[in-house]
């Protein structure tokens, strides 16, 4: 082995493929502008799609108003969205604060509210003014569930089935299907039979609700109705208690209220699932270009033969090529992991930004040691990929080799969604999905516990690396591999 | 005038796989040897065994049965040492497009263990002799075919080698590429060096070889000097003695 001539190879493979433009498009391109673009535009126009559903007044349809005539009434008042309701959502919209997450808070304590909304910029005195506004002068507890359902009413146009098209009880399901999938109506509900009476006689009157499960108008009216009859049941509760002479805690034995404790949120989960699943795949994605280029690539241009004839050892020239794919991969797996990181700083993601109110960040030392994590990886990919370019007789023939492969390392890197699968010793010695977990550990703060684990991982890898890169060395020295056809 | 042998193979042969899992011999018990200072042509119809006996010689290929030595080295035992004192060129040969030409050539210098001085040096005799110096730093996928194959020339002789294999180097030139490389090989030849020159052109064969060797089937049919091929054919060109040849053979 000669580290000059190694050098040589490296020296000049790099600048081959720094000044090739597809693969730059791979390596910096793909990681540093593609990945957060894809992502925001995933996010925005997923946002803005649902907020354009949210503002379209959906028509939920009574099939017999006369069960229940006070409560039809109620929830046609309740079902139309307010200006004050419309001005308070805006507000809230201004300091990102999304509906979801006055939803997920709806139990939570005062504390994490106010943690979120001191996060957001909102002032007490501004909310409460814009709260007091939507809700005509109401007194409105500040909970994550209050200020959500004044904010966020259903905009539903309730209206009666006054023509008895849906009449027929053997013919209602298929007609309402119809109706829902033509979009002449969202959804449809029914009352029990007496249902007003069963409501004042402190009975219990059923509700029916049909909607259509494919179609996102069917479901958000059906959730919008579910959520407007709670809060009349509640309220309903409420007078009855009242008129008995029972606190409101009668029917409410047990109030649980869930407490956030300080460390790794919802956003750290998401970002630790994420970013391995990011990481593993754009190492592989960004070694594989430069895989091609050295290998099927020399074949191509005619230029094997000449590196054959030249006095080099065959390893010195597969070290020489395994070292800047090697590089290729490492780059592509570091860029991805900082331009994500920068994007979720600058708060590109809209959707995840809301996610919690707790922040995704890691140390120098958790950094450096993800790094070390996926080399190993890294060099795995770089002498596969190198094994099956050389193989192949051209750039058209080593692209399909190695896309089948793209997808089957998809599966194992998707682990770090998995939920359940944890980082054990079996897993350790399982490449690609040692890392993959490994990652996930190390973003979730949980390194600590996992040191045993990592070494074994480095190990393991590392062998596993080495083992490759000999394949590749005497796949390389093959005639049938080099002169194949 | 020649020199001291610089290319001995004996009874080279080489198999490859065949489709149907049995072998087939490409190339058959070849023996010949050929000096320094002599142009050595080797003759041949498509799929005869020449560029697999080149690819022998030069290491590319590692011989089934036989031995060779080149430069005084044995093909199977000392690899590398054979590979410093060759230059090689084919018709195939091609070039590092993103490179530019002084860049691609630089790269083979290294490789052969030149220092940056020597190559520069080179560089500029080399590319001065072959009027490439307009074109020195140009990336290599904007030049004309005739200049990559001058490129590769360049590439090929840059370290002095004492052997020069050219494989049908001159296939699909235009003439003035033909002619840089027919002036290389007379070049080479003055200096006593020794050039392996495989191709189809009897032009070429006439005005360049000393010896020829005609291979078919993998067998080596006659090894001999251009005035014995004319003898036999009754005086005639080289062409109707090749051609009668591969008659009495068939």
């Amino acid at each position: 082995m000669s580290p000059r001539a190694i050098a040589t190879v490296f020296g000049k493979e790099l600048r081959d493929v720094l000044r090739d433009r597809r693969a730059l498009m791979f390596l910096l391109v793909l990681p540093i502008l593609a990945i957060p673009a894809l992502m925001w535009l995933t996010t925005e126009i997923t946002v803005h799609f649902a907020q354009k559903l949210s503002q379209e007044k959906l028509v939920m349809l009574v099939l017999n108003p006369e069960a229940a005539p006070d409560l039809w009434q109620e929830l046609r008042r309740r079902g139309e969205a307010t200006h004050g309701a419309k001005r308070l959502a805006e507000y809230l919209a201004r300091h990102r604060i999304g509906r979801e997450e006055l939803e997920r808070l709806r139990d939570a304590s005062p504390r994490d509210m106010a943690q979120l909304l001191s996060e957001r910029g909102v002032r007490w005195e501004e909310l409460e003014k814009e709260i007091a506004i939507s809700s005509g002068g109401g007194d409105i507890e500040l909970t994550g569930g209050a200020i959500a359902n004044l904010a966020f009413p259903p905009n539903l146009d309730v209206i009666a089935d006054t023509e008895r098209e849906f009449a027929d009880p053997a013919k209602r399901e298929e007609r309402l299907a119809e109706a829902v999938r033509t979009e002449r109506i969202a959804a449809a509900m029914d009352f029990s039979k007496d249902a007003q009476g069963q409501i004042d006689g402190e009975g219990s009157a059923k509700v029916r609700l049909y909607y259509l499960e494919s179609s996102d108008r069917s479901e958000l009216a059906k959730n919008g109705m579910v959520r407007l009859l709670r809060q009349l049941g509640a309220e309903i509760v409420e007078r009855r208690l009242q008129a008995r002479g029972l606190p409101d805690t009668f029917n409410r034995p047990l109030v649980v209220r869930p407490e956030r404790l300080p460390g790794a949120g919802l956003l750290v989960k998401l970002m630790s699932q994420l970013l391995p699943y990011l990481i593993i795949l754009f190492a592989f994605l960004g070694a594989v270009y430069p895989a091609i280029d050295l290998g099927a690539g020399e074949k191509e241009r005619g230029t094997l033969e000449t590196l054959l004839v030249a006095p080099v050892e065959r390893l010195d020239l597969v070290l020489g090529k395994f070292l800047v794919v090697t590089l290729a991969a490492m780059i592509s797996a570091l860029l991805t992991a900082l331009s994500l990181a920068v994007s979720l700083r600058l708060g590109m993601f809209a959707m995840l930004s809301q996610a919690g109110a707790d922040s995704f960040s890691f140390s120098l030392g958790e950094a450096a040691l993800s790094l070390l994590l996926v080399v190993p990886t890294c060099c795995i990919f770089a002498a596969g990929l190198l094994m099956l370019s050389l193989f192949s007789r051209s750039f058209k023939e080593a692209q399909s080799a190695i896309s089948p492969l793209q997808t089957l390392l998809i599966l194992p890197a998707f682990v770090s969604f998995l939920p359940g699968v944890k980082l054990d010793w079996g897993i350790c010695a399982v490449p690609v999905v040692n890392v993959t977990l490994a990652l996930k550990e190390v973003f979730t703060g949980n390194m600590d516990r996992h040191l045993g684990h990592i070494g074994l991982i480095l190990a393991s890898t590392a062998v596993y690396a080495a083992l490759m890169l000999w394949a590749a060395a005497w796949w390389s020295r093959r005639e049938r591999v080099l002169f194949r056809g | 005038m020649s020199g001291p042998p610089l290319v001995i193979a004996e009874g080279l042969c080489k198999d490859f796989p065949s489709r149907r899992g049995q072998k087939v011999r490409a190339v058959d018990g070849v023996t010949f040897s050929a000096l320094g200072g002599e142009v050595f042509g080797l003759l041949g119809v498509n799929g005869a065994g020449k560029t697999t006996t080149l690819r022998l010689l030069s290491t590319m290929l590692r011989p089934s049965a036989g031995e060779a030595r080149v430069c005084g080295h044995s093909l199977l035992r000392e690899a590398g040492e054979v590979r410093r004192c060759i230059g090689f060129l084919s018709a195939a040969t091609g070039v590092y497009g993103r490179l530019t030409a002084r860049e691609m050539v630089a790269y083979f210098g290294r490789l052969h263990g030149m220092d940056d001085r020597q190559i520069s040096q080179r560089t500029e005799e080399l590319f001065g002799r072959l009027q490439l110096e307009a074109f020195a730093d140009v990336r290599c996928d904007s030049l004309s075919t005739g200049n990559r194959q001058k490129v590769s020339i360049v590439r090929a002789i840059l370290h002095d080698p004492p052997l020069l294999i050219l494989d049908e180097a001159t296939a699909g030139l235009d003439v003035l590429a033909s002619r840089a490389i027919v002036e290389l090989v007379k070049d080479c030849r003055s200096r006593g060096k020794c050039v392996l020159f495989s191709t189809h052109r009897m032009d070429e064969v006439e005005a360049l070889c000393d010896r020829v060797a005609i291979i078919h089937r993998g067998r080596l049919l006659s090894c001999s000097t251009l005035s014995e091929m004319r003898a036999r054919a009754g005086g005639g060109r080289i062409e109707e003695a090749f051609v009668a040849m591969l008659g009495e053979a068939s």
